[in-house]
Parts: C-alpha cells; sequence; structure tokens
C-alpha cells in the first residue's frame, strides 16, 4: 500500500514502513549498533579481525599500525576461519587513473558476504588536489561515489566510511591514524557514508582510550539530551568539563556535572557577558584558565512554516543556535588562540527540513561559520570543526509525530534513529589532538540518511 | 631508585597537611533553591531533599565532586524526630566525600548563619580549612504530631496487659485526641504569634502603614531587579521546576501593597501588619561554603569576602522589657562598636526581613539616642542610608525558609561585595580599601546574630 | 522503486560467532500484536478482576494456554510527583526530579499485572512469586516526561520447585521517551504448582551455602510498612497485607514486597548509584514480616557475572542476620 501522501524519495521504503507500523510502529531497532562499553573502551577496537587490502607502503604503514594497536591484523583475503570480518581498510592513496582500484574493490566485494555484525569498511585515499591530472583527479573523486553507494548496500549495521588525505599528508600521521582508529571503533557506530578530510599531521594522545587526559572542555546546552551525553564522553575521554546551560536548567546541569566531577555554570549564552563570563569561571579552579576546547551544542528548536513564522519562533533560534556562538567564540579565542571548537550542526542545514526555516538557517550558518573559523583558529594551532547530527532519538525529537518520526528513523543506511552518545563520540574524535589534521570538516553522524548532499 | 637515602621531600615536613591558624575565614560561594510558598512547589519535598538538593548545587556551582570537606553545618528549624542527624544524612547523600563529618544545628531563623558564624571560627583556629553552612526548611512538611492526650494513652496502651484495660484506656479517647497537631511557630513563652509579638513592637517604635510597606515595595522591586541583572545565576540553582522565588511580585506597587487588609494586632486601634509587609511561610534550602585564603587558592576559588566578627543578641520579650525581634537593635551596635566603625564605614545592610517591621523598628532603635545609651550604654549608630539596605531584596520578597535565610544572606551579600570591591578597583580605586557588609537576622525567643562582611 | 530487490542477501544470517547474542534478542523482540491501553491499569483493579473472574480458578490451577499470549500491552504513562515523593521517602531515596529504578517498576507494574491477569495467559496470577527482576536505567526517567511502557512475556520454562516442577516466566517491560529507550526491566515469575509440558526444563539452580558479608546497615520490617508499600507501589497482592492471605499461600506471616526490599538495600548504597547501570536482583527467600533484615554493600570490580564479569560496581545483600538465611542477592553494575 504505497502511501501517495509519501513524498518520492521514500517509497521505497514504504514497504518496510507499512511492515514495521503494523508490527505496532517498529520501535524495536533493526540491529543494535555496537558501541562503546564504557567499563572497556575501545578494546576491543574492532568486532574482528581486520583485513588491509592494498600493496605498497603505504597499505603495509596501516597494516602495522593496526598489529601495533593489537588487532588482529590479516592481508590474506581468505576468510578468517570461524569469524567474521570486523573490518576492511582499503588502501587506495596510490590510485592515478580510473582502472587502478578494480582490483582492489573487488576483493573488498568478495569480503562483504563475510562482515561481522556492525563491521566496517574504511578507504583511504587521496583527495583530489589543485593541479591534479585529470585522470588522477577522476580515480580519487571516484573513490567517494563508491563509499557513498557501499553505504547503502552494507546490513547488519555495517557502516562504509572514507578517509581523503590531502596532498602532504602520510597514512602514517597521527590524523590519518586517529580518524582510522575512529571510524574503526565502536565510537563511529552511527557513521555511515562518510568521507573524512584530513588536511594536516595532528597529534597523537599519550593514551588512545583517554586522548582528552588533562584538557578543558567547555560544553553549551550541557544539561540534557546530546549536550549531556557529549559531558559524559568527554569525561571518559580523561576531559576536565565545564558544562554550560540555562539557569533554568540549573537542576539537570548539576546533576550531569556532579556526575562526571565537572563544574557547572548557569549562563544564558545569549546574554552579551556570556563570553567574558565563561572565561571568568575557566579562570578559575579546578581549571586555572585552561581552555582546549569549546563545542557548541546549545540550541532551539521552534518550528512553524515560514508563512506562520512570528518573530518570537525566527529571533530566538538565529540568536542561540548561530549569533550566541560566534559571540562567544569571538570572546575566547581572542584569550585562547589555539582553541579547538566543535559545533553542532544538523543535516537540517544541509538539506533543508519543512517547518525548520529558522533553524535551518541556523545550523547553516554553523556551517558557515566553522568554515570561516578554521583558519583563524588554525593560525592559533586550533581549528573548528562541526558536526551534523542526523535523526538522534532524543526528548526533543520525541515530540515529533509518530509517523514522520518513524520515516526519519528508517530513511538512514542504518535503518534506525541514532543515540545521543552517537553525536557525542562524534564531537569528542574532533576534540582529541589525532583529530588535529582535520579542520573546516563537517562530520554528519546520520546513519547516511537519504537527505541531503 | 636504589639509593636508600630519603628524597628531601620524604624528610621534609609537608606543610600542605599541616593546617595553621591562619586568622581568616572568607566566603567562596553559595547556593539555594528559589524558594517556594508554603505547600506548593515543594510540597512533597523533605528537608533532607532540599538540603541534600541545595549541597549537591554547590558542589557542581564550585566542582567539588568527591572532595572532604572539613565540616558541614546545618540544620532546620521544623525538623522531624527521623532527622536527627540531618546534615549528616545530607552529606551522605550528595556527592561530596562521605568521609565529610557533620554536624546538625538549630537557632531558630538564624541557624545557618548560626552555622557559617562557627565554621568560620574553626577556620580562623586553622582546625578546619573549608566548611558548609546551610539549612532547610519546610513548613509544607513539617512534622506533624499527634496530642498530648493520645501520646500518652499509646503509651499506657503498650503497657496495658489485658484486653479490658486496653479497652478503658482507648475509651477515655476524645474524637479531639485524635486529630493531628499542626506545627506551631507561635512563642512557647508568650503564647503570640511572631506577627503578634511584631505587632505589639511597632506600636512601641510607632511604626507606620507606609514605612511598612516602603520596605515591602523595595523589597520586591530590588530583588525583581536582582534577578533580571543575573545576580542569581550563581547563587541559585532551580529546583523541582521552580526557577525563581515564588513569592516574588516583580510588578507589585505601593497602591497595591496599601489595599492588603491587616493580618496581625488586628485588636489594636490601627493595625498595620498585612501579608505584603509579612513574610509568607516558605519552603526552601540554602548553604554557603566558607574556607581559609589558602584553601579557596589552592582550589583556584574566589574569596568573596571575609568574616570579620559576629555577635549574637538575646531580648527579654518575656516580660515586656523588649519586642521579641528586636536583637538586631543590640547585636549589631555592639559588633559595630567592638570593631571600632559607624554606620558610615558600612556599605552594604542586610536585614532580615522577618517582618516589614523589624527593619523599621531596628533601624529607628540605632538612630535613637535615648534607646542606644540606656540600653546598650553607647552612642547611637545614627541614621541609616537606605540606599544601602538589602540592595538585593530580602526575605518579604524572597521567602523565608527558617533555617536557610541565613546562608542566603551570608552567600548574596559576600557576592555583593565582592563585586562591588571589582568596580571599585577597575575604577582605579585601591585594592587596600575595605568594602564592608554589615548582617542582621532576629530569630525567634527573642533572638539576633549580627556578622561584619569585608571584601 | 523496492530496497529489497537490492539486498544482498541473507548472508549475514548464516551461522556466526553472534548467533546465541542473535537468538536471544530475537526473543526480546516485542510481539508482533500490540494492544495500547489508554493508561497503565491500576493493579489494584487487575487483581479484583482476577478475583472476580469467575469459573477460573485463578490461584491454584493452571489456565487452558499453555503458551505465552503473543501480544504486549502498551500505555503512555507519566510518573506523578507525590507517589515518587512517597515512594522514594518510603525506600530511603532522595525525592528528586528523576526517579530510582524502582519507582518505574512500580509505576508500570500495573502493565505487567493486565498482561498476566489475560484469560489466554498460561500461569495464575496470583501466588506466583517473584524470583529474579533485572533492570537496565539507560539514564534517569524525570517527573512528568511522556514515557511508553510496553510490556510482554516470553521464555515459558520448566524449572524443578522443590520435590516437583514450577513454570517461570519472564516479564519484560521497556520504557521509551519518544523513541529512546530509558530503562528496560525484566521480572521472573514463578509459579511453584503449575507444571506444564514440553517446556524446556531449567536445571535446578546451584545454591551455593550463604556466607553473609559484613553488615553496613539494616532495617526492620513492618506491617505497617509493607501497608504504606502496597499503597505507593499498588501492588495490594494480599500475600503482603494480609496474614489470612498469606497463610493461605503457606507462608507463617505476611511477606514484604521483594521489590521494596530490594529498593531498600540499593538506597542504601546512596548517589553512588549513578544514572546509568544494570540493577540484577534474586529474591532467595520471602522476608517475614514484622521481623528484622541486615543488608550488606560491598564495592566489587567484577559485579555482574552475566555480563562476563567485567563491570564494576556493588553486590548489595539482603538477609536475616539471626538465622543467616539469604533473602536478596542483588547487584548494581555501572554501565
Amino acid at each position: 500500500m504505497p502511501s501517495p501522501t509519501l513524498p518520492a524519495p521514500l517509497r521505497g521504503v514504504t514497504k518496510q514502513l507499512n511492515r514495521s507500523i503494523t508490527q505496532a510502529l517498529g520501535l524495536t531497532e533493526a540491529v543494535t549498533l555496537r558501541r562503546t562499553d564504557p567499563t572497556s573502551v575501545d578494546a576491543p577496537l574492532t568486532a574482528g579481525p581486520v583485513l588491509v587490502i592494498g600493496q605498497g607502503e603505504d597499505a603495509d604503514a596501516v597494516a602495522h599500525h593496526l598489529h601495533d594497536a593489537h588487532l588482529d591484523v590479516r592481508r590474506n583475503l581468505a576468510a578468517p576461519t570461524q569469524q567474521r570480518w570486523g573490518a576492511v581498510v582499503v588502501v587506495l592513496t596510490d590510485l592515478d587513473a580510473p582502472g587502478e582500484e578494480a582490483e582492489r574493490v573487488l576483493a573488498l566485494g568478495a569480503t562483504l558476504r563475510e562482515l561481522a555484525r556492525c563491521a566496517r569498511v574504511v578507504t583511504i585515499s587521496r583527495a583530489v588536489g589543485e593541479g591534479d591530472a585529470p585522470a588522477t583527479a577522476a580515480a580519487r573523486a571516484g573513490v567517494s561515489g563508491l563509499v557513498r553507494s557501499l553505504g547503502k548496500e552494507l546490513r547488519q549495521g555495517a557502516t562504509a566510511n572514507g578517509i581523503e588525505l590531502a596532498a602532504g599528508v602520510a597514512v602514517t600521521d597521527p590524523a590519518a591514524l586517529g580518524t582510522l582508529r575512529f571510524l574503526l571503533s565502536a565510537r563511529s557506530a552511527f557513521v555511515d557514508g562518510q568521507l573524512l578530510p584530513v588536511t594536516g599531521p595532528g597529534r597523537a594522545p599519550a593514551d588512545w582510550t583517554r586522548p582528552l587526559v588533562g584538557s578543558v572542555v567547555v560544553v553549551t546546552g550541557a544539561a540534557r539530551g546530546i549536550g549531556a551525553e557529549t559531558v559524559r564522553v568527554l569525561a571518559r575521554d580523561g576531559a576536565h568539563v565545564l558544562g554550560v546551560d540555562v539557569p533554568a536548567a540549573g537542576e539537570a546541569l548539576a546533576h550531569v556535572m556532579n556526575e562526571v566531577g565537572g563544574v557547572a555554570l548557569q549562563l544564558d549564552i545569549t546574554s552579551p557577558d556570556a563570553g567574558e563570563r565563561l572565561l571568568e569561571r575557566v579562570a578559575r579552579g579546578p581549571f586555572n584558565g585552561r581552555l582546549d576546547v569549546l563545542v557548541h551544542n546549545a540550541g532551539i528548536l521552534r518550528d512553524k512554516l515560514l508563512a506562520n513564522m512570528r518573530p518570537e519562533q525566527w529571533e530566538p533560534v538565529i540568536a542561540v543556535n548561530l549569533a550566541a556562538q560566534v559571540a562567544v567564540t569571538t570572546a575566547v579565542a581572542q584569550a585562547h588562540p589555539g582553541l579547538v571548537q566543535v559545533s553542532l550542526a544538523s543535516t537540517s542545514g544541509i538539506a533543508g527540513n519543512r517547518g525548520q526555516t529558522n533553524y535551518g538557517f541556523s545550523k547553516a550558518g554553523v556551517i558557515g561559520a566553522t568554515q570561516a573559523w578554521a583558519p583563524v583558529l588554525a593560525a592559533g594551532g586550533g581549528r573548528a570543526n562541526a558536526v551534523a547530527p542526523g535523526f538522534i532519538e532524543t526528548e526533543m525529537t520525541a515530540s515529533i509525530p509518530t509517523m514522520q518520526r518513524e520515516i526519519s528513523r528508517r530513511v538512514s543506511s542504518l535503518g534506525q534513529g541514532g543515540k545521543p552518545v552517537d553525536v557525542a563520540e562524534a564531537v569528542a574524535f574532533l576534540a582529541s589532538p589525532q583529530a588535529g589534521g582535520i579542520n573546516g570538516a563537517v562530520l554528519r553522524v546520520c546513519g547516511q540518511n537519504l537527505v541531503g548532499r | 631508585m636504589t639509593s636508600t637515602t630519603p628524597t628531601p621531600s620524604a624528610t621534609s615536613p609537608d606543610t600542605s597537611a599541616v593546617v595553621r591558624p591562619s586568622g581568616t575565614a572568607v566566603v567562596v560561594g553559595g547556593n539555594r533553591t528559589p524558594f517556594a510558598k508554603a505547600g506548593g512547589h515543594y510540597a512533597g519535598a523533605s528537608n533532607l531533599d532540599m538540603l541534600t538538593t541545595v549541597l549537591d548545587g554547590l558542589v557542581a556551582r564550585l566542582g567539588l565532586a568527591g572532595e572532604r570537606i572539613g565540616e558541614v553545618r546545618a540544620g532546620a528549624v521544623l525538623n522531624h524526630s527521623k532527622d536527627f542527624n540531618l546534615a549528616r544524612e545530607a552529606v551522605l547523600g550528595t556527592t561530596l566525600a562521605p568521609t565529610t563529618p557533620a554536624v546538625t544545628v538549630q537557632r531558630a531563623c538564624a541557624t545557618s548563619i548560626e552555622a557559617a558564624w562557627d565554621l568560620a571560627n574553626k577556620i580562623t583556629l586553622g582546625q578546619i580549612s573549608s566548611g558548609i553552612a546551610g539549612g532547610a526548611d519546610s513548613t509544607s512538611d513539617a512534622p506533624i504530631v499527634v496530642s498530648e492526650r493520645l501520646r500518652h494513652t499509646l503509651l499506657k496502651l503498650n503497657r496495658a496487659r489485658t484486653v479490658p484495660d486496653r479497652l478503658k484506656l482507648v475509651g477515655q479517647l476524645r474524637p479531639a485526641d485524635l486529630a493531628p497537631v499542626a506545627p506551631n511557630v507561635n512563642e512557647p513563652r508568650t503564647g503570640l504569634s511572631m506577627g503578634e509579638h511584631q505587632a505589639l513592637t511597632n506600636l512601641q517604635w510607632q511604626v507606620t502603614r507606609e514605612a511598612q510597606d516602603a520596605v515591602a515595595l523595595a523589597s520586591h522591586t530590588q530583588l525583581a531587579r536582582a534577578w533580571e541583572d543575573g545576580l542569581f545565576d550563581d547563587l541559585v540553582t532551580p529546583f523541582r521546576g521552580l526557577t525563581r522565588d515564588a513569592a516574588l511580585r516583580a510588578d507589585t506597587t505601593a497602591e497595591a501593597l496599601a489595599k492588603l487588609r491587616t493580618v496581625f494586632g488586628n485588636d489594636h486601634p490601627e493595625p498595620t501588619m498585612t501579608a505584603g509587609n509579612s513574610t509568607p511561610l516558605s519552603d526552601g534550602a540554602a548553604a554557603v561554603l566558607l574556607a581559609s585564603p589558602a584553601w579557596a587558592a589552592e582550589h583556584g576559588l574566589p574569596a568573596l569576602a571575609r568574616v570579620v566578627d559576629a555577635e549574637a543578641a538575646a531580648v527579654d520579650f518575656v516580660h515586656g522589657q523588649e519586642g521579641l525581634l528586636m536583637g538586631g537593635a543590640y547585636a549589631v551596635p555592639r559588633l559595630l562598636a567592638r570593631q571600632g566603625l559607624g554606620l558610615d564605614d558600612i556599605d552594604l545592610v542586610e536585614i532580615h526581613e522577618a517582618f516589614a517591621g523589624v527593619v523599621v523598628a531596628t533601624t529607628t532603635a540605632w538612630a535613637d539616642t535615648t534607646f542606644c545609651s540606656e540600653k546598650l550604654g553607647l552612642p547611637a549608630l545614627g541614621t541609616l542610608d537606605t540606599d544601602k539596605l538589602n540592595v538585593a531584596g530580602s526575605s518579604l520578597a524572597a521567602g523565608h525558609p527558617f533555617a536557610a535565610t541565613g546562608a542566603r544572606i551570608v552567600a548574596t551579600l559576600a557576592t555583593l561585595l565582592a563585586r562591588r570591591k571589582a568596580a571599585l578597583i577597575a575604577d582605579g580605586g585601591s585594592p587596600d580599601t575595605p568594602v564592608r557588609g554589615l548582617i542582621s537576622v532576629c530569630a525567634a525567643g527573642g533572638q539576633a546574630v549580627a556578622m561584619l562582611l569585608e571584601a | 522503486m523496492s530496497r529489497d530487490g537490492e539486498w544482498i542477501g541473507d548472508w549475514l544470517d548464516e551461522p556466526g560467532a553472534e548467533t546465541a547474542e542473535r537468538a536471544s534478542a530475537a526473543s526480546d523482540a516485542v510481539p508482533e500484536r500490540i494492544e495500547t491501553l489508554a493508561a497503565v491499569p491500576n493493579p489494584g483493579a487487575v487483581y479484583l478482576g482476577a478475583l472476580g473472574r469467575a469459573g477460573r480458578a485463578i490461584v491454584t490451577t493452571s489456565s487452558l494456554t499453555t503458551s505465552l499470549p503473543d501480544v504486549a500491552l502498551r500505555a503512555d504513562l507519566t510518573l506523578d510527583r507525590e507517589r515518587l515523593d512517597a515512594y522514594a521517602h518510603l525506600v530511603g531515596e532522595r525525592a528528586l526530579d528523576t526517579a530510582p529504578p524502582g519507582f518505574v517498576h512500580v509505576s508500570v507494574f500495573g502493565l505487567q499485572l493486565a498482561l498476566m491477569g489475560r484469560g489466554d495467559f498460561p500461569l495464575p496470577m496470583l501466588g506466583m512469586v517473584h524470583v529474579a527482576n533485572r533492570i537496565e536505567q539507560l539514564r534517569p526517567a524525570g517527573v512528568g516526561e511522556t514515557l511508553t511502557a510496553t510490556t510482554w512475556a516470553r521464555r515459558l520454562v520448566s524449572r524443578p520447585v522443590g520435590d516437583g516442577m514450577g513454570t517461570q516466566v519472564d516479564l519484560v517491560t521497556e520504557v521509551r521517551a519518544g523513541g529512546e529507550l530509558v530503562w528496560q526491566g525484566v521480572s521472573t515469575y514463578l509459579a511453584r504448582s503449575t507444571q506444564i509440558s514440553g517446556l524446556t526444563v531449567l536445571d535446578r539452580p546451584e545454591h551455593p551455602e550463604f556466607v553473609a558479608p559484613t553488615p553496613t546497615g539494616g532495617w526492620d520490617t513492618t506491617l505497617r510498612l509493607s501497608k504504606d508499600y502496597a499503597a505507593v507501589s499498588g501492588d495490594r497482592n494480599p500475600i503482603h497485607t494480609s496474614r489470612l492471605a498469606a497463610r493461605g499461600f503457606g507462608y507463617r506471616s505476611t511477606i514484604a514486597h521483594g521489590m521494596d526490599t530490594a529498593a531498600r538495600a540499593l538506597a542504601a548504597l546512596g548517589p553512588r548509584r549513578g544514572d546509568a547501570f544494570t540493577w540484577s536482583v534474586e529474591f532467595a527467600a520471602p522476608v517475614l514480616v514484622p521481623g528484622r533484615v541486615a543488608v550488606g554493600v560491598e564495592r566489587r570490580d567484577d559485579v555482574d557475572p552475566a555480563d562476563g564479569g567485567t563491570r564494576a560496581g556493588y553486590a548489595l545483600t539482603v538477609w536475616d542476620p539471626r538465622r543467616g538465611r539469604l533473602h536478596v542477592a542483588s547487584t548494581l553494575a555501572h554501565a
């Protein structure tokens, strides 16, 4: 019964939908995704042995690194007995012309039936660079199409993602290896069909499982949902966290911050002195003036069709989600020029969403600001990136009508909504030193949602 | 290391572990719930719930999770017998280290300022280096007791051995004996409510309705402005969905206050006391952290203001010698005399507004030469500049959960003094110029506690 | 365009390393048929309905069916402020804006009862013994939040009881806020004298000799407390509140609610409980009322054997200090 009211791109999923809706709206998840066990972070890193496909120095270096990380690394395409592949890494850094990829891609294809649940496919290739020969550019660009298509073919929680190394970045640089680790690990459970550009070397953390030890991170909107979960993951990764939220959310904020031994600051980030007050608090104990990372998570929704939109729906959304971020970073970056900024964008800011002209404006604006901050903060040794969540199950999305919510869940390659922790993991990764080679990027955490570019 | 020679650090005394009398205790930070109306937002919350929550909010604000504090000293005025160890029970429910000792104290409405004073003294003596003073009170969760007759009968029933004996005892009970007895905040000695006592004091000091309403109006407008200015962002954590003090009426006017009917002293010729110029019954909790300057520095936390001195007074209200709530008229002049200070040396004054009349009568007494010389043997303090008085509002607008009020005032005043000092320095003033604040909290039983803070 | 046409196939359904895990996940799945109720039924009304149902002996004899109803019951609910306050103060928790895990249990208990009270439920509702309970809390549920609870039954198995065979069943309840799973409980009930043929037979559980830990506390049980718990939980099973009824079921006196005892032991842990955890409870022997029990709180590094023994947390034990008899063995494993 294809519903005529469904937009065209969704008709393909009506069968699934109908089944699930008759099955009591199918609130059970397609596959329980493999997520980080807080009592055993990154151990094991993958769901099974890792196959590294490719020959040459780069593939060897990747294999050696993963071996040193205590992974069961194989170079032999034969399936491991009694086990399934936890991950397949395809090294394509040497592609110079279309056609050179064929053997490796087809070898990858032969492994797909042997993937474990929530396995990972990760390509490592070179980004198209200025002055690339047309054939080289063609081969390099082709990889992204491969990854995005493969993401849509994989089942059982498996994901396909790629790393695009800029010229001058070696596969052995901490940023390349750190990104690879992130994509292999349970931390990237809901990241699918994404290509992460690595443009700098990054820095290896002293402890890969607690990469933020000693660093001070400020998280806005920390009292609930994604913000609260981000606080927990950052603390798990070793950070000292200053959680910020509006005074009215103070009780929940205090609870979250006490749970992780952090500090609560009741502050409306839209107030003119917000940056100053934030700096004042950071100047005190237990931070004593240190500030490494600023996570702009605070955001509000005031959905309305534009025809019905009033100033009280438009203005606060722009003020909280966008203007306040710019103002706060402007103030904070003066005092901490090496600031690492991670902002929460949204797939609504990329693809747009009916009823969310205000929210879409603010979140597209966040992406613009991120790209503008990137070179500015890089000059001081910092960086700016954004995380764009897709459909995430939170108190906020709980208010969406059931049917629409169900559709939103099902239109991703992983066939489900994400969890706040999935976004938190991506934020924590971008906050970490090994993500130092990623700047000005937008990392989607959407389970490869069909919408958007 | 193979050398057997102890390293220098192992032989030299660990000075950080030795607490030496620092001679100074400072206020570091505070927290309170918004104050609710009796039977309102916090109707189901116990004193223990509120005190625990307020301590947790303080811990989160200052980053003290897992920290062992030298002492938590707190109490409630209307206390259940099961909460006999309220402060320690509260500590065990917080994220403070469970090894934090605690003392449950009670000095009526001066409970938490008394606690702050005690802690300041221990810190000054070097016995502890940090302490949290606090209080919680819920008129909604006040202990309901059974009547004396029922209590006696129940005790006898316990001892009675035969069924006829028991039936006989039960037969002696009257229906009225079975009704629960609500808590009574009347003065046990006089049987008068505090309001009736204050009505007498108002008569004696000729406190007018207009003067009382003016105090109430100022309290509401100034508290509202402080909320708008964000003063309480760092002093209050919301609780159970209440984000601001429930009694606060930001839009009240002199006309509205003038229209209220009188509730106390109605058998006097011209009653003046209304619900507008008397504090509402309230629920809430407050806490304030005090520490040695070294502890504060070590934790990277601010020394908002120093606790300079404090003085308690008690008056003989039983024999009609003095008004019940006039203790502040004694404690404050004695405190200032000991410190060699006059009202002009004080930048901010906080007088707990149990009733607006308390503020008017107390300040009138300070200015009264006859009163000061006859009752205190001291020169009059002079007239208080009302611009210095309760600049961020007080109990009339905020509400007054009995045991919480002292901690609310100490934390608020310390914050105000620290800001004033920072502004002074920003304007090119000398960091050596003291900014002083004075507190007067009257309490049941004819008592009062005064405290002097300095930033 | 059907996405099905593009599916690679069922290659992941081949037997593999995760078979066992997937098998258990499959039986955890919500039944296809879901009945949505207007609200979580009032347990008292369900009991009365059960008691009043003519023509069906619900106490000792089994019903006509021998399999579990393939249906789940679902209802929206919000946690009640006043009831939460009363619950928290009764079991010794702080009354916060979020609920202790045991309060969520009592708030959805009516759904469990309604399922067990159905005509097609194979076991007699009254007289079933709560033998174990496992709650996974992903985050605390808040007062006023709109929650959806779904309850279904699974794992109907035979199990030795004394000299005979009894039948045991798991009642699974999921509580979600929107789509977000917040709380999941599995309550295991045993019908001591109902035997259904053809079910999987569990081994007789091994009971290692109980060695009492160091007590860290204790409390007196009274009929008054039982009645208060019955009022706040809605679990007015007369076995807890009437000596006569308790005797009818073979007990010397009334017995405390298992989840009351467990909740008091959990409250003894205080704020160290944290926000995300698995709370597993086994009810070894009923707590007779009135009496006195001891509780022991012990920190452990490998608290929950069900999770491979890797999670840190606490063991919370309740026993009779005079007889040295175990009542409740429970663990709290941090997520």
